[in-house]
């Protein structure tokens, strides 16, 4: 009943969660991406990118480019338009011009257990196995699992002018190419000079020592385990020493011709064979430079 | 001020869970939801399955709004009583939280006409108001909460359409074979209905027998009350195919470039060879 009575009352005052339900405009952009693909660096390539004179931090990135899912309704409602706007939302409709992040399966699920130890969620000894499990089924959090959320978007979206997929490993193999990619689709224009100056300053080391200092104060890490950092190896290919072979094999017979299709290697040599996924609108090769695959 | 009234009255509805469900509602594991686009035989599979659950006729309009819900026609308290395992009805795109659902599709070119007549209805566009203005707005989901037809079909084909929680009905063949679906819907649902029980469903479920429904107790039915035109039909041809003597040919050819490779997954023919060609770029994407 008092949860209720807040419920209600944060809601009249707009000071409930934004998540999924707040009005948004026909100028938003939108950052989406699954939870733990290169979201939170890429909102600092971006908004090092947009506000040139000052650096992006911890402490001021939920003004530059804030969290559907950390502010409220009426915070989001004062970000001067056009927004760009974080979300790790499955496909939405109002969602008109969307930026789309996609990593590897198998790093997702080893970064999320990380995360998941870090906010206390699960202890350390939670075996790894029955987390990629229960990883796979997409019963962890409210996100629906991998494969669903990126086909819902892929699925609606792939073809269209307004949708721009980045793999985060090509981010990490060049990163001054993909941002490259972003600043036209923003309408920015961006130097060769600008790009790489935001990609210095959002390197991963800058942002290990941003959150040292300032983790503590961030929506997103406030009380969570301080021995856990929230900026992981920012490398790709970790789960090939850490992730068990059996959950490696769980996850690709799950989503392996998605996988495939995305250009991630698989470690099967055969299997059952699993209809490919359904991406129905258009050509995506003639969109997307096949080298960056 | 009218806000804050709005609000506070939300307020208290919500404290008594008299608040419309909508994407408040608390999904079960066990719960089976009937999703579509709107247009696309949502009623008829809903009158056709609530004539199931219940063995003793006979059936309205009004029972069936009971029997298989709206979730964003009835209240969370609703929702919150309803015995389980619920059949509950929506028009949304995907949503990871349903986890078995009877999703049907139906003829997009045949949708939009009906969606025409819908808007119609609805007072909020009249008869000269130009359809293929109309296709267009219809292609990019202009006038709908639910995406265009293509992104919310997409969207759960991608996802769920190789699941076996997942049960695609095309409304075509609905129409021509309904006791054979209806007795797909029902081993889905976990049903044993004899063939006497879906023939006596469909029997109950045919078009002439819902329009007389829709004369007795139309005016109050949820789908009809706020409806301006009384004069336009909810229940309308219950055919397939309408579009070809309707639609004009720049119209087609807009919804077929759009949608090519879908509509063909799904075997509704093209008429236009330039969707066709969409369609084989596809082919090859995902063998690739």
């Amino acid at each position: 009943m008092i949860g209720e009575l807040k419920y209600v009352l944060r809601n009249a005052l707009g000071k409930d969660i934004a998540g999924r339900y707040f009005t948004t405009f026909p100028d938003d952009t939108f950052l989406v991406s699954y939870p733990r693909s290169g979201n939170t660096w890429t909102r600092f390539l971006i908004g090092n990118l947009i506000q040139p004179s000052g650096s992006i931090t911890f402490l001021n990135i939920e003004r530059v480019i804030p969290d559907t899912n950390a502010l409220s309704k009426s915070d989001l409602k004062r970000i001067p338009r056009p927004r760009i706007l974080k979300s790790h939302q499955h496909f939405d409709p109002r969602y008109k011009k969307v930026i789309y992040i996609v990593r590897d399966p198998r790093d997702v699920a080893l970064s999320h257990y990380n995360w998941q130890r870090k906010r206390r969620e699960i202890d350390d000894q939670y075996p790894l196995e029955r987390y990629i499990s229960r990883f796979i089924a997409g019963d962890l959090a409210g996100w629906g699992s991998w494969g669903e959320h990126v086909l819902s978007w892929l699925a609606t979206r792939h073809n269209s002018p307004d949708f721009l997929l980045l793999r985060y490993e090509a981010m990490l193999a060049e990163p001054l190419h993909e941002l490259g990619k972003v600043a036209p689709f923003l309408g920015i224009a961006a130097t060769p000079e600008t790009l790489a100056a935001a990609v210095e300053r959002s390197s991963a080391d800058n942002m290990r020592k941003m959150e040292e200092t300032q983790g503590s104060q961030w929506v997103t890490t406030k009380g969570r385990r301080e021995d856990i950092p929230f900026v992981g190896k920012a490398k790709h290919g970790g789960w090939q020493s850490l992730l068990p072979e059996s959950s490696v094999e769980e996850i690709e017979s799950a989503w392996g011709p998605l996988m495939k299709t995305l250009g991630y290697e698989l470690t099967r040599r055969s299997g059952p064979a699993l209809e490919p996924p359904f991406i129905p609108l258009g050509d995506w090769g003639a969109r997307h430079d096949q080298s960056n695959l | 001020m009218v806000s804050v009234i709005h609000k506070m009255a939300y307020g208290v509805k919500h404290i008594l869970e008299l608040d419309i469900a909508g994407h408040n509602l608390v999904p079960y594991p066990d719960d089976t939801f009937i999703v579509s686009y709107p247009k696309s035989g949502n009623t008829w599979t809903r009158f056709l399955i609530a004539n199931l659950l219940q063995a003793e006729p006979p059936l309205t309009l009004l029972d069936m709004e009971r029997l298989v819900p709206f979730v964003d026609g009835q209240t969370r308290r609703f929702f919150h009583h309803m015995p389980r395992p619920r059949v509950i009805k929506d028009h949304g795109p995907f949503n990871p939280q349903y986890k078995n659902v009877i999703y049907i599709v139906r003829d997009p070119r045949d949708v939009v006409i009906s969606a025409y007549n819908f808007v119609l209805k609805g007072a909020i566009i009249d008869e000269s108001y130009p359809l293929t203005t109309f296709v267009n707005e219809f292609v990019r989901g202009a006038r709908s909460a639910v995406g265009s037809w293509g992104e919310n079909v997409a969207s759960w084909l991608a996802t769920r359409g190789n699941s076996p929680r997942f049960l695609l009905l095309r409304y075509e063949d609905m129409l021509s074979g309904t006791a054979h679906e209806l007795g797909k819907v029902a081993s889905f649902l976990g049903m044993q209905v004899s063939a006497d029980g879906l023939a006596e469903a469909v029997k109950r479920s045919s078009a002439d027998n819902m329009r007389k429904l829709e004369k007795m107790h139309g005016d109050q039915w949820i789908q009809n009350k706020h409806m301006k035109r009384k004069d336009i039909p909810f229940v309308r041809s219950a055919k397939a195919g309408g579009w070809q003597a309707i639609l004009p040919k720049t119209a087609v050819a807009e919804m077929e470039s759009a949608w090519g490779p879908l509509m063909a997954k799904l075997g509704y023919e093209l008429s236009t060879s330039q969707a066709v060609e969409t369609g084989a770029a596809t082919a090859t994407l995902t063998e690739r």
